[in-house]
């Protein structure tokens, strides 16, 4: 009787605990992508405590949420995969055009294809994906996506692409002229054949430590986001990031909540609170990527004659939500490149 | 008492067992059968599809066609595990037997640095052979100064050196405790009937010492099997293992019941080499 007892008093105890973690707030973002001098701000002046969890690609994200009950509050994931999360019915409706963040969003982020009427989402951060080159390993032209799929014989082995297929095909597509996520089999298949004369060249599909292989000249190009190759030049690496004249891969990455957060109030407070505009010029001088929101121009770190990088010069097309067919497509190319 | 004891005494191994080992396993293999979700996730009608992708798959042509990339895949990834666990055998015998002949003291001081390197995240030991293998690191300066040229980063020699050094731990260990158990006296016979050294390693030591040996083999060749850092960050990701392939199923490709289907088929891998390994266990001991 007296075990029964204890083990009650235990359990009730264990299915008590979700009361205790009230005042908690679990984000779930890029890796490092959040100044942590804001979620200290944050905490002091509300109580919440606040947990973070990193990942590294939209499809971990998407994932977890797939999977349910994920225990996160905020979720930053890319535009389409917003899109797919809204369709899927995996966020809450926050009513994001009624919060105070949203009057501080730049207008033509507004009300965009992956959330039509501003109901789901915020957006945080933007930016391209392109190539970055080692000027000390490499000195030929980089205004075309040629110099870096068709590269010169000088260049076999020391160029680096990565490890997943999103944004890579995407900007082969850029330089083939082929639509985003089409369906047409031909076409898909000049990508295929682009990637797979490329590959002798290519000494590693990896987007893991790309700072210290493109840096050091360990290869001479890699495939890689603009913020990262600033933050990286500014720290002495002798290294360029390219203005295809084809176009870069751009993302944006916005504020979500999962449906059935634990914490819906303290997630719109901090999404909030990201969005004023000290705060938001402290998480752009941090994150070094550009800010949808209204930013402090005056106490900008970084401006287009100290950071190229991020005004990019050459068009910006969006990564979309593609459908299966064309997802399957994409998958083929991919796996089929790395037999 | 006792045997009330000895059935709920048990009961948290059996949820262990059944909560994170069976349900999950019986997850896996009803996600196998089911329809793909348009964007990841699964739906709950029963096909064969993602079996069937293992070996037929829509080519470049539209026509539905043998491809054996897959097996291409578990194949180069039995290689792969296969040679680590070579190569972790021919190591780890010298060195346990060295071990093994020290005084007591300085055999639990080498153990424990046997060990050590399980003390840090399997990441970090990974990315320290990135350093070392790097144009700057140790053995990439050697290298270059040996008059070696490009890089010794992303080929499969650096995919199995880190491979090696990850799980070799794991057969040290077990071969150590067999050799320790090895009666000092069976070697002395051995030279006293004229066997050379090779002969006595030959025919007294690696017998005896087998039941070692099987035991590393399935504790280096199981986890290999299912690797994923080394073939990305040393070897380059150039060529997909099983691992990768999984991950990409999960991920970009949003198709889960294939990633499930392949899962299963490396665990049946697993199965047959564990089944293989008892049953050649049993014989050995029904002879002896």
């Amino acid at each position: 009787m007296k075990t029964k007892l204890t083990l009650g008093v235990a359990i009730s105890t264990l299915l008590a605990m979700p009361a205790f973690a009230e005042g908690t707030l679990n984000l779930y973002t890029w890796s490092d992508s959040i100044a942590p001098e804001l979620i200290k701000k944050f905490e002091e002046s509300t109580g919440t405590t606040v947990n973070i969890d990193g990942f590294n690609s939209n499809e971990d994200a998407l994932t977890k949420l797939q999977a349910g009950s994920s225990g996160y509050d905020v979720v930053t994931p890319s535009q389409h995969f917003v899109k797919i999360m809204i369709d899927q019915g995996l966020l809450e409706n926050i009513d994001a055009k009624d919060m105070a963040a949203f009057a501080q969003v730049d207008d033509k982020w507004k009300n965009q294809w992956w959330d039509p009427d501003s109901n789901y989402s915020i957006p945080l951060a933007y930016g391209t994906a392109g190539y970055t080159v080692n000027r000390d390993e490499y000195s030929g032209p980089v205004d075309s996506w040629k110099a870096y799929f068709e590269p010169d014989e000088s260049m076999k082995g020391k160029i680096a692409s990565l490890a997943s297929p999103d944004e890579v095909i995407g900007a082969a597509e850029l330089y083939l002229g082929v639509p985003f996520c089409t369906e047409d089999k031909a076409e898909m298949k000049k990508v295929y054949d682009l990637l797979m004369a490329q590959k002798p060249y290519v000494a590693a599909y990896s987007s893991d430590n790309i700072e210290n292989r493109v840096g050091s000249g360990e290869v001479a190009m890699h495939f890689w986001w603009d913020g990262n190759s600033l933050k990286t030049r500014l720290d002495g690496a002798n290294i360029e990031y390219a203005m295809p004249k084809e176009g870069l891969v751009g993302w944006l990455d916005s504020f979500v909540v999962p449906k059935g957060a634990s914490n819906v109030a303290a997630a719109k407070e901090f999404i909030n609170f990201m969005s004023q505009e000290e705060n938001a010029t402290i998480q752009y001088n941090y994150y070094a990527h550009s800010s949808p929101v209204k930013i402090d121009v005056s106490k900008a770190k970084y401006t287009p004659e100290n950071a190229p990088e991020l005004f990019p010069t050459v068009p910006m097309e969006f990564s979309r939500a593609c459908s299966p067919a064309a997802q399957d497509l994409i998958t083929k190319v991919w796996t089929d490149l790395l037999q | 008492m006792r045997r009330g004891f000895r059935f709920w005494g048990l009961v948290p191994a059996w949820v262990l067992m059944l909560g994170t080992l069976l349900i999950p396993l019986m997850i896996v293999a009803i996600v196998s059968v089911a329809q793909r979700g348009a964007y990841g996730g699964f739906e709950w009608a029963f096909t064969l599809e993602p079996y069937r992708q293992i070996l037929f798959s829509v080519g470049w042509t539209d026509e539905l066609e043998f491809d054996p990339k897959y097996l291409f895949v578990i194949g180069r990834t039995l290689v792969l595990a296969g040679a680590t666990t070579l190569i972790c055998m021919m190591l780890a015998l010298p060195v346990a037997y060295v071990i093994a002949t020290r005084t007591p003291r300085m055999k639990t001081v080498l153990i424990y640095l046997v060990t050590l390197p399980f003390w840090v995240s399997m990441i970090v030991r990974v990315y320290a052979w990135l350093i070392i293998l790097g144009n700057d690191g140790f053995v990439g300066r050697i290298w270059h100064a040996l008059g070696g040229q490009g890089t010794l980063l992303f080929t499969p020699g650096a995919m199995l050196v880190g491979m090696v050094y990850s799980y070799i731990p794991l057969m040290v260990l077990p071969v150590f405790a067999a050799i320790e158990k090895l009666d000092p006296a069976l070697l002395e016979a051995g030279g006293d009937l004229y066997a050379s050294r090779w002969t006595t390693a030959r025919r007294v030591i690696l017998p005896l010492t087998w039941p070692g040996l099987a035991a590393g083999s399935i504790l280096v060749f199981v986890p290999a099997l299912g690797t994923v850092l080394e073939p990305m960050l040393l070897g380059g990701g150039k060529q997909m293992m099983m691992g990768t392939l999984i991950q990409t199923q999960f991920g970009s490709a949003r198709n889960w019941p294939f990633g499930a289907a392949i899962a299963l088929v490396l665990m049946v891998m697993v199965v047959i080499v564990l089944v293989l390994n008892a049953r050649r266990a049993m014989r050995k001991e029904a002879r002896s």
